[in-house]
């Protein structure tokens, strides 16, 4: 018997360090060759980079908007999730707390748009933004981040709020507090676990997304780190170690958000999954 | 309608609930409409419209459709594209579900190194699908990749597959995550007995572990489900919008964004008919959930 | 909790508040504050490898009208039309764009976008008038200056060619005894791929096959309806390309253009049929005109003339809602005369201004070129001109049937035959 588990235990740390190599290797080759000048891409394509060359980093630093463009996508990414997390957790707030003809019919309403692929109204959503003339603009991109957010953040978050105790609210009622002060004061600090949860998990698709700045932004001082990235790598084709250089700059902002992180962005996608 | 919520009795306290209800709800509310649902809709009304620029005005009916299934320089992007995302999808599906599933029962098992691999394989899920497009396509390389000089994003049979593994590597961690998390929330008294009973490992994974995960199982497919139909970005880094070779990396996705969003000379059909297309999607996709539904519909706990 | 919570925010905190100083501070690096009073012009095209080319242009102008700035933004090649159109629609577009001939362009004079060039650039009448009418609409309004040509040929590294005595074909029978003295010899004969959809159209099929289909003659022929892609001369310049298909190098069905242009550049092929704008693209590559020689198409029989693709690539429109009109006005006619035709000149070899001047090209390989075309017919991209106007568009399938072709899913008939059937679903000359 021993034998035998000793057996399947090795199979599947076989299996575990198969998967971390396959891992590994294309995002070490991401970055070895951003580290080397061209020639020695085509020389040296697989090895380790003989110098550290960060020549192609400060390149693309100072020849190209680079700093504008992470601007861009950090303020998008900010203001969306602050965003979400207040629309949100209001809206959670009352679906969770306040049973009322069509509470449940109106949160099946929101939680259906975790499966509603949003980029299926792309072209009203041009037209609409055209509209209200902000589409070459930051706040486009922010409008779609937040409604694509707001599903996602309302099912987490009523069921998070239906967990706090309905004596610690009606308390307050007593003691004669409006519904908004009890929602700032005794609920929201509660939610702030959810919340970051919330957070955290946006954080990724919202920085990543390239569809929608690729419809609605078209000037350069709006464009952001996903879009820059497709425009400087066609720009730089032929020289692969700026190439990848582009790739990896465009990665470390969200490997750093997630490895600080990861402990709500993995309690956030596992209440999503426990109650799916 | 009008409830007393408890509080001092002031007028407006009938009001008080409705409204305070109203301006809670109604910022959520109105962004997620006007946003990500009405959209949808109109984009299906925009379908029946026809007309050069960025909004159609002739109205039309229903030609745009007629043109799309009867006319072979169109039917055959639209064919295409569902007929390689379905090979898409099952793909990704396989390799992601199979794989994750034997990684999350390795992972859960293992005692050294657990959170640390927990942790790192989904790193490749945190990157954009953009960059990972890009990174393959130069792996792939005939003249200065990784896998030879064997032409993978050349060759009609192994181009679209090539998509489907660039997308799975990128996601896989994400199953491992989901599935180990179903997998530790299996009562360990039930593994327990099962050994005591002297059952394999064959036989507790079939009869204990994977009907636990059933639910989660489903859950994933249906991400992947959606995901992959609406898949873009990965057309776009490792083949361009025109689906190289030949339309065979074509996926709803790019097709859709060539119809709309591109000049005749580059694949373009115009507004109308690209929103024609985004119809189409709404439909394959309200399918294909409706599939799902019926499919996974016995092994759900509970209801949404 | 709480003060785990907290530890937990403050973390956050932190690390927004170094992101967005980090942030800040690129920012202020990468753009630098404009002194009072200048404007600045927006310019825009396709060529996003050419950003630090043009701004050393655009400084000359900078430098006789102090107060005008220009800011140029390139956008991908694949996105620029619907790009540059969407722009000058929703009020948003550059103050300059540049226009590809003919239909693609027009559709932005269509819309109403675009200035009236005829009364504002005065030598309109001085440029040759073929390349005029690529930019101007039917009822006669010019709406692009007529800025760069491109053509196509046939570039080889010297050292391979004297490695086997090899002299620059004239002819198609010699070209093919060239290939296989090269293909025997174990080299990569060309360094051309099946993949990206292009590439064997614009240069091979315009630029080569054109001494096979009888060159601007045909053309026009093929447009009126009186000829088709399926008679035998537009069928035997798809035999023609076909014909190269032994000599491309292994793995060519995955090589896309820039690995290419990567593989020649480098010195790994002997041959690159392509486009007069690579020169700059193989300088930077590391071969450059002392180490790359190039012939013009060869033709099908001794003593034919060439038929040579000197293709209207680019002209220059002026956004009618421009907030700067008057600064743009002053761009656009700059653009029309010597000094930028000049700097065109020496910033980017092998593109050939139209402007009605005399330069001198210092590239050796962008003067052979430009001689080409004194002794050709002159013609451009076979399925550009109106052909291209609608979906299915002839450049689209060309794009399928020629690489189909190369990786034999087609014979050159079925080639030839696919394109004309599907557009003969829409053209109307083709569709007695």
């Amino acid at each position: 018997m021993r034998v035998k588990y000793r057996i399947q235990e090795s199979f599947y740390y076989l299996l575990m360090a198969a998967y971390l190599l396959i891992i590994a290797y294309p995002l070490y080759l991401m970055v070895a060759t951003s580290l080397k000048p061209n020639a020695e891409v085509f020389t040296n394509p697989f090895g380790p980079p003989n110098t550290l060359f960060l020549d192609n980093y400060t390149n693309m630093i100072s020849r190209s908007n680079y700093g504008t463009y992470f601007a861009n996508s950090l303020i998008v990414v900010s203001v969306s999730i602050f965003a979400i997390v207040v629309l949100s957790s209001l809206a959670a707030y009352v679906l969770a707390k306040h049973r009322f003809r069509g509470s449940a019919a109106l949160y099946a309403f929101f939680v259906a748009g975790l499966i509603i692929p949003i980029k299926l109204g792309t072209i009203s959503i041009l037209k609409l933004m055209i509209g209200w003339g902000i589409n070459d603009g930051l706040a486009s991109v922010i409008l779609v981040s937040v409604a694509t957010g707001i599903p996602f953040g309302v099912f987490i978050l009523t069921d998070f709020i239906r967990l706090i105790p309905e004596e610690l609210s009606s308390a307050a009622r007593i003691d004669g507090c409006g519904e908004t002060a009890i929602f700032g004061r005794i609920i929201a600090p509660l939610l702030l676990p959810a919340i970051a949860a919330v957070a955290v998990v946006n954080f990724i698709p919202v920085w990543n997304d390239f569809w929608f700045p690729l419809v609605l932004l078209k000037s350069d001082a709006v464009k952001t780190v996903p879009l820059a990235t497709a425009l400087l790598f066609g720009q730089y084709q032929t020289n692969y170690g700026y190439v990848f250089a582009v790739l990896t700059m465009a990665s470390v902002p969200v490997v750093i958000m997630y490895l600080l992180f990861s402990k709500w962005f993995i309690k956030g996608m596992t209440e999503g999954s426990i109650k799916g | 309608m009008k409830r007393n919520n408890g509080n001092i009795d002031r007028r407006f306290d009938r009001l008080r609930p409705w409204a305070f209800r109203a301006a809670f709800l109604l910022p959520a509310l109105l962004v997620y409409a006007v946003i990500l649902l009405i959209p949808i809709v109109d984009s299906m009304r925009l379908s029946l419209y026809s007309g050069s620029g960025l909004v159609p005005t002739n109205f039309v009916g229903l030609a745009n459709y007629i043109k799309i299934f009867t006319e072979e320089s169109f039917s055959t992007h639209v064919w295409g594209a569902f007929r390689n995302n379905v090979v898409f999808f099952l793909i990704v599906t396989l390799i992601q579900n199979v794989l994750g599933f034997f990684l999350a029962l390795a992972v859960t098992r293992a005692v050294k190194g657990a959170a640390f691999f927990r942790k790192v394989s989904f790193l490749p899920t945190t990157l954009s699908v953009l960059v990972v497009g890009f990174l393959f396509r130069q792996m792939l390389n005939p003249i200065w990749g990784l896998l030879g000089n064997y032409p993978w994003l050349g060759n009609e049979a192994t181009a679209l597959p090539a998509l489907a593994v660039a997308v799975s590597w990128q996601f896989i961690g994400e199953s491992i995550l989901l599935y180990a998390v179903g997998i530790d929330g299996i009562p360990s008294e039930h593994l327990e007995a099962a050994r005591i009973d002297g059952a394999t490992w064959f036989q507790e994974t079939r009869h204990i572990v994977l009907p636990a995960l059933m639910p989660i199982v489903g859950m994933v497919t249906l991400l992947i489900f959606v995901g992959d139909f609406t898949q873009f970005d990965i057309v776009y880094s490792m083949t361009t919008t025109m689906a190289n070779p030949r339309y065979t990396t074509d996926l709803f996705g790019s097709l859709f964004y060539r119809a709309a969003f591109s000049t005749p000379v580059r694949g373009g059909w115009g507004m109308g008919m690209g929103a024609a297309v985004s119809t189409i999607m709404v439909f394959v996709v309200s399918l294909g959930v409706g599939i799902w539904y019926y499919a996974f519909k016995g092994s759900r706990k509970g209801e949404v | 909790m709480k003060r785990f919570l907290k530890a937990q925010a403050m973390r956050v905190i932190a690390l927004s508040f170094v992101a967005v100083v980090m942030a800040v501070g690129f920012a202020s690096c990468a753009k630098k504050a404009p002194p009072v009073k200048t404007v600045t012009l927006n310019l825009t095209s396709w060529r996003t490898e050419d950003i630090e080319r043009m701004n050393r242009v655009n400084a000359l102008f900078t430098a006789s009208h102090p107060n005008i700035i220009i800011n140029f933004q390139p956008v991908n090649d694949t996105e620029y039309d619907a790009n540059m159109r969407a722009g000058l629609e929703t009020d948003t577009g550059a103050d300059i764009v540049w226009l590809r001939s003919y239909d693609t362009g027009r559709t932005a004079y269509d819309g109403g976008w675009l200035y009236d060039l005829t009364k504002v650039i005065p030598d309109l009448d001085k440029f040759s008038p073929a390349a005029v009418k690529a930019w101007t609409a039917a009822d006669g309004v010019t709406y692009g200056v007529p800025s760069v040509g491109v053509t196509h040929g046939v570039y080889y590294q010297k050292a391979i060619f004297e490695k086997y005595g090899l002299k620059e074909p004239a002819t198609w029978d010699e070209f093919l005894a060239v290939c296989e003295t090269l293909k025997k010899g174990g080299e990569n004969v060309f360094a051309q791929g099946a993949l990206d959809d292009w590439t064997l159209y614009e240069v091979v099929f315009s630029g080569l096959g054109a001494n096979f289909y009888g060159g601007e003659a045909a053309r026009q022929d093929l447009m009126a309806g009186k000829a088709k892609l399926t008679d035998p001369n537009f069928v035997a310049a798809f035999k023609a390309v076909d014909s190269l298909q032994k000599y491309l190098p292994k793995g060519y069905e995955g090589l896309d253009y820039v690995s290419m242009q990567q593989m020649f550049g480098s010195g790994q092929a002997a041959m690159f049929m392509g486009g007069s704008w690579e020169i700059g693209v193989f300088e930077d590559l590391g071969s450059d005109s002392s180490k790359i020689g190039w012939f013009a198409p060869p033709v099908a029989k001794a003593g034919d003339k060439l038929q040579y693709c000197f293709h209207v690539d680019a002209g220059v429109g002026l956004n009618k809602k421009s907030k700067n009109l008057d600064a743009a006005i002053e761009y656009i006619k700059w653009v029309a005369g010597a000094e930028y035709a000049q700097a065109i000149m020496n910033e980017l070899p092998g593109f050939f201004l139209y402007n009605p001047v005399k330069v001198t090209l210092s590239n050796p390989l962008a003067q052979k070129m430009f001689d080409a075309a004194a002794t050709a017919d002159n013609t451009v991209r076979t399925v550009w001109e109106k052909l291209s106007a609608q979906s299915p568009s002839g450049n689209s399938l060309m794009g399928v049937a020629l690489p189909g072709m190369m990786v034999d899913k087609y014979t050159p008939e079925q080639a030839a035959a696919y394109v004309q059937d599907q557009l003969a679903s829409w053209y109307p000359p083709f569709k007695k």
